[in-house]
C-alpha cells in the first residue's frame, strides 16, 4: 500500500508500518510465527492468546479521510486506539507528521494526545459532572489553558456544531445526536491536525447519522483535517472515504477508493459486503465511458468523477450518448444509454 | 461427561443422581441421629483447650502494667490521647453552634445536597432529639461519631482508592474487607478496650476499624465502575495520571464515594451507640440504664433520640438533587461556592442568634414520647400478654418460643458429641461446595471447641438459627409478594427506608418490655432488625428477573403461580439467596449484642470482655474468637448456596 499522490511528510500525516497487537501471556512470541496464522480458537486453547491485529500497514495523507470498515471484533477499534497508544500495539511503529509515536516518551507522547489528535468516541464518553462547556473545554484543561480562556474557546466551538447557547446543560439533558455534537465539538476545540472517529454515529438512529455524516462532509470543506474514521456501516464508509479499509480477523483485507471496493472487491469477503450496494452510486462515468467515435451530438455534458446515478436522467430522456469532459473542458469519452442501463442492472458493460 | 474440560470443579453432589442423592441423604440422616443417641454428652476434651482465657487473661495484664515503661504501649496511648482531643474539639464545636446552629446546619446541608423536603425533615429530626430530653448526650455521641467518621474516610478513600486502580491491591485488601464485614461490630471493642482502656479512644477506634471496610470498598467500586470510554476520553486528550483521576475518575466515582460515607456514618453509629457500654458517657448509657431498670421511659425517650439522629445524618447523606431533564442548571444553582458561603452564614447567624436571645441551652420544651410509649407497652403488656385469638400473646409466645423450641434446639446441640456437630458442618460445607469449604468448616468449628466455651457457642448457634428460620419464613414470603405487588412495595418502602438506618440497639428497646428480659427479645429483635434487608433483596431480585422470560412464559399460558415458580423464583435464586446471607449476619450481630439484655451466651462472654476487663479479658477474648470464627462459616456457607446456581447451568 502506498500513499496517495505521495505526499511527503507534514505533521499532519500517519504512517503505520507492521503494527500487531496480540492480547494473553507472552505476546510477542505469537508475532510473525505459524502461531498466528492458526484459527482464532485453536490459538486460544493452545496458548491462551488472541490475535487482535496483525501486521497493519497504512498511511493517511494530510487532508485525507481514511476509513476503516470492519465487523465487531474485527480489531478496528483496536486499530484506532493504538494509534495514540491508548492501547500499547505489540510491535510496530506509527508515525504522526515527524513524531515517532510508537518510541515516543511520556511527555511527547502526552503532546501528542494533548495538541495534534483529538478523538471522537462510539458512546460519547462526555462527562456527566460537566456541563457541555467544561466538557468541551476539557482538552483545553489538561493542556493547562486558563479557564476564561477554555471556557471562550469552547463556546465558540459549540456554536459551530450548532449548540450555542446550550453550554451550561449537562449531557444526559441532550439527545443522542446532540450529544455526539458535543463530543464532536470537543475534538474540535483543541484544533488538532488529526481526528479520530471511532464509531460515533453508530449509536444513532438512521436520520440522526446521515446529519452527523453531513456535519463531517461539511467540516472537510471548511477546515481541512486529517481523518481516520471507523464504522461497520458500508454505507457511511463509501459516503465519507476518500479511501476505504475493509478489516477482517486483525488485517486489511482490501484497501483502495470507494468504487474500487464496490467495483472490483479483493475476495469472497467484500464481494458479500459491497453486493447490496447499488454501483451507480459510487461508480463514475469514466468506467462506463467509451472513446469518442465520430459523433457530434451529445444529450449532455458531465465532467469525470461524476457517478453514474447522476446522468440517468440525461440518457433517459435523449437516445444520444452524454458527452464526458475533464477539468479543463476538454472532451475525453461518451456514454451510452445501454452501458448506464446494464451497469444499473447489475452486469458489466 | 463433559464436566473434564470444565474449569471450576462443580459441587460433589451434582456427580450423583438426583434419586441417589436422596437415598444418600435419608441415609446419612439416619445414621447421623443413632450416632447423636449412641455418643450423647461427649464434651470436648480437654487437650484441646487451647487456654485462650488464661493467656488472653495475662498477656492483658502485661499490657496493663508496662504501659508507661513500653514504648509501644506509649505510642498506643498517645495515639489514644491524641482522638480524645479531636473529640474534645468535635464536641466544644458543636456546643459553640448550640443547638440552633446544628439544625441550621442539618438543614443547610439538607438543602444544599437535596433540596426542601430533605433539608426539613433532617432539621426536624435533628430539632426533635432536644423534645425528647437528651440533647447534651446525644451531642456527645454525635462528636465520638463525627470524629470515627472523619478517620474512618482518612483511612479508607486513599485505601480504595488504592484498591480502585491497582489490581494487584486489590487482591491484597478483599481477604481482609471480606473478614471484616463479617465480623459483628461488638466483637472490635474487645482489642480496643485491651490497649486504650476503658474510654472514648476505645469506642472510637473501634468504630473506625468496623467503619473503614465501606469507605474501601465503595471507592474502588466507583473506580472500578467508571466507563472504559470515560477514562480513554481522558487519555486520549492527553491527562496524566493525577490529573485524570482528579478530573474524570474521582467525579465519577462521587456517587458511589457519597454512598460509603453515609454507610460509614450510618455503621459509625451504630457502634457508637453499643460503645456506651464502655464509658463514653453518651445517649446510649441512657438506653441501657433503661432497659436495665425496666423504666420504659427513659429507655424510649433515649432511644428516640438515636433514632432521630440516624434519620437526620442519613437524610442529608443519601439525598442528591436532581436535574431537570431539558433545562439548564439554574445559574444561582451552578456557583457552588457561593452558595455554601451563604449556608455558613445562615448556620453561624443561627448559632449567634442562640446566644443573643439567650438560649444557648435547650429549651424545656419536651414531648412526652418516652411516657407516650410506655403507656403504650403498659397497654399491650396489660391486655396482649395472654388470649390474644391465634398469636397468643406475648407472654404464651414468649413461654412457647423458649420452652418449645429454643431450650429443646440448644439442649439438642450442647448434648450432641461435640465431634459429631463439627463432622455435620463439615459435611454440610462439602456439599455445598466441595472440600475447600469442608476444611475451612472443620477448622472454624474445631477451632470454637479450642476456646472452651462450647455450650455458650452452641447457645448462641440456636438463638441464631432459629431467628434466622423465622426471618427467612417472614422475609421471603413478603419479599415475593412485594417485588410482584406495586402497592405492597409503595406502602412497605418508608418503613424499609427507615428500619435500615436504625441501629440494632434501638430495637431492642421495644421487644425487652414486651417480652421481659431473656433470650426471646434477642431474637425477636434480631429478627426485625434483618428483615428489611431481606425483604428487599428477595422484591429486589423478582424485579430484576428480565421482561423477556417472563413474558415468554405467560405467552405459553403460564398461570402467575407458574410464572412466579417456574420463571421468576428460579432466575431470582441468586439474589434470594444473598438476602438470607445478609440475613443471618445481621441476625446473629443482634443476637450477640442481646447478651447484655438476658440473651446470656457468648454475647455476654464478650461484653464482660470490654465492661470488666480486668477479670473478664481472656473469657471476652475467647468468645470474641468463636463469634467471628461462626460468623466466618455462615457466612460462606450461604455464600456458597446463592453461588450453586451458576454451576447448575452448566451441562452435567
Amino acid at each position: 500500500m502506498t500513499s496517495i499522490g505521495g505526499v511527503g511528510e507534514t505533521n499532519s500525516s500517519i504512517s503505520v508500518r507492521g503494527m500487531w497487537k496480540v492480547y494473553g501471556p507472552k505476546p510477542e512470541r505469537i508475532v510473525g510465527s505459524e502461531l498466528a496464522d492458526l484459527p482464532r480458537k485453536q490459538l486460544h486453547a493452545q496458548t491462551g492468546n488472541v490475535v487482535a491485529m496483525r501486521d497493519i500497514n497504512m498511511d493517511v495523507a494530510p487532508g485525507e479521510v481514511f476509513v476503516v470498515m470492519g465487523l465487531s471484533g474485527s480489531g478496528k477499534s483496536t486499530l484506532i486506539r493504538c494509534l495514540t497508544r491508548l492501547i500499547e500495539p505489540t510491535v510496530g511503529t506509527v508515525r504522526i507528521g515527524d513524531v515517532d509515536v510508537t518510541a515516543a516518551d511520556k511527555e511527547t507522547l502526552l503532546d501528542v494526545r494533548r495538541n495534534k489528535v483529538s478523538m471522537v468516541f462510539q458512546h460519547f464518553g462526555l462527562l456527566p459532572h460537566r456541563t457541555l462547556t467544561d466538557n468541551v473545554a476539557f482538552g483545553l484543561e489538561v493542556r493547562g489553558v486558563d479557564k476564561t480562556e477554555r471556557r471562550r474557546k469552547a463556546n465558540e466551538t459549540l456554536e459551530l456544531v450548532g449548540l450555542s447557547e446550550m453550554g451550561s446543560y449537562r449531557p444526559h439533558q441532550l439527545s443522542g445526536g446532540q450529544q455526539q455534537r458535543v463530543g464532536l465539538a470537543r475534538a474540535l476545540a483543541t484544533d488538532p491536525d488529526i481526528l479520530l472517529f471511532d464509531e460515533p454515529f453508530s449509536a444513532l438512529d438512521p436520520l440522526i447519522r446521515r446529519d452527523m455524516q453531513d456535519e463531517v462532509i461539511r467540516l472537510r470543506h471548511e477546515v481541512s483535517k486529517t481523518m481516520v474514521f471507523i464504522t461497520h456501516d458500508l454505507s457511511e464508509a463509501l459516503r465519507l472515504g476518500d479511501r476505504i479499509a475493509i478489516m477482517r480477523d486483525g488485517m486489511f483485507v482490501q484497501v483502495g477508493t470507494p468504487e474500487s471496493v464496490v467495483v472490483d472487491p479483493a475476495d469472497e469477503y467484500v464481494e458479500n459486503f459491497v453486493r447490496d450496494v447499488p454501483r451507480s452510486f459510487v461508480v463514475p462515468v469514466e468506467h462506463v465511458m467509451r472513446d469518442v467515435d465520430g459523433e457530434a451530438q451529445f444529450s449532455g455534458s458531465v465532467s469525470l468523477g461524476t457517478k453514474v446515478r447522476d446522468i440517468v436522467k440525461l440518457v433517459a430522456s435523449s437516445e444520444l450518448p452524454v458527452e464526458v469532459v475533464d477539468e479543463s473542458g476538454r472532451q475525453v469519452g461518451c456514454v451510452d444509454r445501454v452501458h448506464v442501463l446494464s451497469l444499473i442492472a447489475g452486469s458489466e458493460p | 461427561m463433559s464436566q473434564a474440560v470444565l474449569p471450576a470443579a462443580p459441587a460433589p453432589v451434582a456427580l450423583l443422581g438426583r434419586t441417589t442423592t436422596r437415598v444418600v441423604g435419608v441415609a446419612a440422616v439416619i445414621v447421623g441421629i443413632v450416632v447423636f443417641k449412641v455418643t450423647r454428652q461427649q464434651n470436648v476434651p480437654s487437650w484441646l483447650d487451647l487456654h485462650v482465657q488464661r493467656h488472653a487473661q495475662s498477656v492483658y495484664h502485661w499490657i496493663v502494667q508496662n504501659t508507661g515503661r513500653n514504648w509501644f504501649l506509649d505510642a498506643i496511648k498517645s495515639i489514644g490521647n491524641g482522638i480524645t482531643w479531636c473529640q474534645k474539639r468535635g464536641l466544644t464545636f458543636l456546643r459553640l453552634l448550640h443547638w440552633t446552629g446544628v439544625v441550621a446546619l442539618t438543614f443547610v446541608i439538607g438543602y444544599l445536597r437535596a433540596g426542601w423536603r430533605t433539608a426539613t425533615i433532617a432539621a426536624a429530626s435533628m430539632f426533635a432529639i432536644g423534645l425528647c430530653g437528651f440533647w447534651d448526650l446525644t451531642m456527645v455521641t454525635l462528636s465520638i461519631m463525627i470524629v470515627a467518621v472523619a478517620f474512618a474516610m482518612l483511612i479508607g478513600v486513599p485505601l480504595g482508592i488504592w484498591s480502585g486502580l491497582s489490581e494487584s491491591a486489590e487482591r491484597r485488601l478483599r481477604p481482609l474487607l471480606d473478614t471484616a464485614q463479617v465480623m459483628p461490630a461488638y466483637v472490635y471493642l474487645i482489642p480496643c478496650v485491651a490497649f486504650f482502656g476503658i474510654g472514648v479512644p476505645a469506642a472510637i477506634v473501634a468504630t473506625l476499624v468496623y467503619a473503614v471496610p465501606p469507605a474501601v470498598r465503595l471507592t474502588s467500586l466507583g473506580l472500578r465502575q467508571v466507563p472504559v470510554v470515560s477514562t480513554e476520553v481522558g487519555m486520549s486528550f492527553g491527562s496524566t495520571g493525577p490529573q485524570l483521576l482528579r478530573k474524570v475518575q474521582l467525579p465519577l466515582a462521587r456517587r458511589s464515594v457519597l454512598l460509603g460515607l453515609n454507610q460509614v456514618i450510618m455503621m459509625a453509629f451504630g457502634l457508637v451507640v453499643i460503645a456506651s457500654q464502655i464509658g463514653t458517657g453518651d445517649v446510649g448509657v441512657r438506653v441501657l440504664a433503661g432497659l436495665q431498670k425496666l423504666d420504659a421511659n427513659l429507655a424510649f425517650s433515649a432511644g428516640f433520640c438515636i433514632v432521630f439522629a440516624a434519620i437526620a445524618l442519613d437524610r442529608i447523606t443519601t439525598g442528591e438533587r436532581s436535574l431537570k431533564p431539558g433545562r439548564p442548571m439554574p445559574k444561582w444553582m451552578a456557583d457552588r461556592r457561593a452558595l455554601w458561603a451563604a449556608g455558613l452564614a445562615v448556620v453561624v447567624v443561627a448559632a449567634l442568634s442562640a446566644k443573643v436571645l439567650s438560649v444557648q441551652q435547650y429549651p424545656s420544651w419536651r414531648v412526652g414520647i418516652g411516657s407516650w410509649a410506655k403507656s403504650v407497652i403498659d397497654w399491650l403488656d396489660k391486655h396482649a400478654r395472654h388470649g390474644v385469638p391465634l398469636i397468643g400473646g406475648t407472654d404464651s409466645f414468649n413461654t412457647f418460643l423458649v420452652r418449645d423450641i429454643l431450650i429443646p434446639f440448644r439442649s439438642m446441640l450442647q448434648s450432641a458429641a461435640w465431634w459429631l456437630v463439627v463432622g455435620v458442618v463439615t459435611l454440610i460445607g462439602w456439599v455445598s461446595k466441595g472440600w475447600r469449604l469442608a476444611l475451612l468448616c472443620a477448622l472454624a468449628f474445631t477451632g470454637i471447641a479450642a476456646m472452651h466455651n462450647w455450650d455458650l457457642a452452641m447457645d448462641t448457634l440456636s438463638q441464631v438459627l432459629i431467628a434466622v428460620i423465622i426471618s427467612v419464613c417472614l422475609a421471603v414470603p413478603i419479599g415475593v409478594w412485594s417485588g410482584r405487588s406495586r402497592w405492597l412495595e409503595t406502602a412497605l418502602r418508608p418503613f424499609l427506608d427507615t428500619a435500615q438506618v436504625l441501629p440494632q440497639f434501638v430495637y431492642l428497646v421495644p421487644v425487652v418490655f414486651l417480652f421481659r428480659v431473656g433470650p426471646t427479645p434477642g431474637m425477636i429483635a434480631a429478627v426485625i432488625y434483618a428483615l428489611p434487608p431481606g425483604i428487599r433483596l428477595v422484591s429486589l431480585g423478582l424485579k430484576e428477573v428480565p421482561l423477556a422470560p417472563r413474558e415468554a412464559a405467560i405467552s405459553f399460558g403460564a398461570t402467575p403461580r407458574q410464572e412466579l415458580i417456574k420463571v421468576q423464583l428460579p432466575l431470582a435464586f441468586k439474589s434470594i439467596m444473598l438476602g438470607i446471607n445478609q440475613v443471618i449476619l445481621m441476625v446473629l450481630a443482634t443476637v450477640i449484642i442481646a447478651g447484655l439484655i438476658g440473651g446470656g451466651a457468648l454475647g455476654l462472654e464478650a461484653l464482660g470482655g470490654f465492661t470488666k476487663p480486668n477479670i473478664k479479658m481472656g473469657d471476652g477474648v475467647a468468645a470474641g474468637v468463636s463469634i467471628v470464627l461462626l460468623a466466618m462459616v455462615l457466612d460462606r456457607l450461604t455464600q456458597a448456596w446463592g453461588n450453586r446456581s451458576d454451576q447448575e447451568d452448566r451441562p452435567t
